[in-house]
């Protein structure tokens, strides 16, 4: 097999997540958030490819395939909420969104 | 020629029923004239959770040896078919609370978004393999999402969608990479291949399958609402239309723990002495800071939502107790428990109907009196949450605690106690509301006159619901033989 090996690939996805991870829990805006989650999943299909050619079986492939599917149909909601939001004038900041608390 | 697997329809007969009501409901939101649309979407909707608790009545008859269905990524196995019980028998009473809600707008919608979410579980509760469970938990979550923000004009349904729909992603980004990680280490998805790879190859120490197996438990501890991890349950039970709270109270918990366990036993037996300490630390933390945090509060959704945190720690107690006894107390704890959510949430919703707002503990002051069946029941909910004799809460309690002593942790065992001791206080001052505060908020309920008509499902699924919690005490032996059988299709 030519090219970088699985520990680069795995790198890789690594930094995608960690740098995801980050950006759901430091960054305000939902739309920045929706944004990271998106980079957190695709961390994770990277190293389910990567994995999936290192154990040459195309399991890895048809996960990642479906978690893109799924990623887009949790960002139509997202997006969805927030333009509801925005319609409603609403404050698009999520440290902002704390009339339920207690 | 493409050879096509075999696909045991039978097995997934109570998936697929709730997703032909969930199309159907859909369908009634177009073509039903307007003020049928309630009533068709509803009925329909009830006939397809009664229709999946039958089929997985008949599935848990004739599924005495578990084996794969689907190749293997689907159990058909008597653990699932009793979660899918459990399930299908929540989502029912769902179904009735929620008829009195009182909007007007995508109402069919809500139903056939309520059937797709029990769709999902039911699909869960099955799932054995990496890419089937997350699917199942994105396919439930997703339709959960929907349901808290369905009243988009309510400024707090919006908030609590969009917080339920963020760290509902944040946990299944971590179940996904963990289960990256975990068939990066073993090169299968298969629960039970996963486990053979684990066993044969050595690999219970294999750094990518621990870290991954520690992502995964993350991702599940989000979903069960464990502490650390439960800081988006308060606002998203408080934010949510009550029914819907009540039913993720009850239903999101019961598979997200039978989910765990099977990953833990099926996959990750080799790796017990990891994971059974790891989840008596979180159980700890869960009884901790839910009990406490349920002091402070005023919301009764909110004590409600703290209840179900610390619950998640008893029941916890008894899955990292990694024993058959542990399996099967879980089993039998989610049905009273699932009973009590469901019904304390109901009575939440009535209350909340008549005074059109959110109900806080002093809202309650001599609702007993008011109105009697709802006011016993919700006493007879806390009682049970509290663990009192008399109630299925009890029994479940005393099986989760000898779980954990069976395995030797009597320090768990006494942490619980004092647990319940302080949940006394959350749990009995509602109480004290309901019946020995003279409803100084009655010069405010007498004058609602808007008050609607009582609210007969509602009624009856508070009814069902106080049945359910009280039979659980006395039908005890009939249902933990069920829960023996189903623990039996597990390799404890």
């Amino acid at each position: 097999m030519a090219g970088p090996g699985i520990p680069a690939y795995l790198g890789v996805a690594v930094f995608l997540f960690v740098t995801g991870a980050f950006g759901v829990l430091l960054r305000r805006s939902p739309l920045i958030v929706l944004l990271s989650l998106e980079i957190m999943l695709n961390g994770a299909n990277l190293a389910l490819i990567a994995f999936s050619r290192h154990w040459g079986n195309g399991d890895g492939q048809i996960f990642a395939i479906s978690v893109m599917a799924v990623a887009a149909a949790e960002v139509v909601v997202g997006l969805g909420l927030i333009v509801a939001m925005a319609r409603k004038k609403l404050n698009l900041d999520v440290d902002e969104l704390s009339s339920l608390k207690g | 020629m493409i050879t096509t697997p075999h696909v045991d329809w039978f097995a997934l007969s109570p998936t697929l029923a709730l997703l032909a009501v969930a199309a159907s409901a859909l369908l009634a939101a177009v073509l039903v004239p307007g003020p049928l649309r309630k009533p068709v979407s509803a009925t329909v909707t009830f006939a397809g959770f009664v229709g999946s608790f039958a089929a997985a009545a008949v599935l848990y008859a004739h599924s005495a040896d578990a084996h794969g269905a689907l190749t293997g990524s689907l159990m058909r196995d008597r653990w699932g078919a009793l979660a899918q019980l459990i399930l299908a028998g929540a989502g029912a009473l769902a179904v009735l609370v929620s008829y009195g809600e009182r909007t007007k707008e995508h109402v069919s919608e809500y139903y056939a978004l309520l059937a797709a979410a029990g769709a999902g579980m039911i699909f869960l509760a099955q799932a054995s393999s990496l890419l089937t469970i997350f699917l199942g938990v994105e396919w439930f979550s997703i339709a959960l999402y929907i349901l808290c923000a369905i009243d988009i004009d309510r400024a707090s349904r919006l908030e609590a969608g969009l917080k339920y729909l963020i760290t509902g992603s944040f946990g299944s980004a971590f179940l996904l990479f963990g289960s990256a990680l975990v068939y990066g280490a073993t090169g299968t998805l298969r629960l039970d291949l996963i486990g053979r790879a684990v066993a044969d190859r050595g690999l219970s120490d294999d750094p990518l399958l621990v870290v991954g197996l520690a992502m995964m438990l993350v991702g599940l501890a989000f979903k069960m609402s464990v502490a650390p991890f439960h800081q988006w349950t308060p606002d998203v039970y408080q934010g949510a239309p009550t029914p819907i709270s009540g039913f993720m109270g009850a239903a999101t918990k019961a598979v997200a723990f039978v989910l765990t366990i099977r990953i833990l036993q099926t996959a990750f037996a080799q790796d017990a002495h990891l994971w059974t300490v790891l989840l008596a630390v979180l159980a700890v933390a869960s009884l901790v800071i839910g009990n406490l945090a349920a002091l402070v509060q005023t919301d009764v959704k909110r004590i409600l939502a703290y209840s179900s945190v610390s619950h998640a720690g008893f029941m916890l107690m008894a899955v990292a107790a990694d024993s058959a006894l542990g399996g099967r107390a879980v089993l039998y704890y989610l049905i009273p428990y699932s009973a009590m959510s469901i019904g304390a949430f109901a009575v939440v919703a009535a209350r909340e109907r008549e005074l059109g707002h959110d109900v806080s503990a002093d809202d309650l002051a001599g609702y007993g009196w008011e109105r009697p069946v709802l006011g016993v029941a919700l006493w007879i909910f806390m009682l049970g949450f509290a663990g009192f004799p008399l109630t299925g809460g009890f029994i479940g309690k005393f099986y989760a605690f000898s779980a954990a002593y069976r395995h030797g942790w009597l320090w768990l065992v006494i942490i619980g106690a004092a647990a319940t001791a302080v949940s006394l206080w959350y749990y009995l001052g509602i109480v004290r509301q309901l019946f020995l505060r003279s409803s100084a908020g009655a010069a405010g309920s007498t004058g609602t006159p808007s008050a609607p008509p009582r609210d007969a499902l509602l009624q009856i699924a508070v009814v069902a619901c106080v049945a359910i919690t009280v039979a659980s005490f006395f039908a005890v032996q009939p249902l933990i033989d069920l829960a023996k059988h189903a623990a039996g299709s597990l390799p404890f």
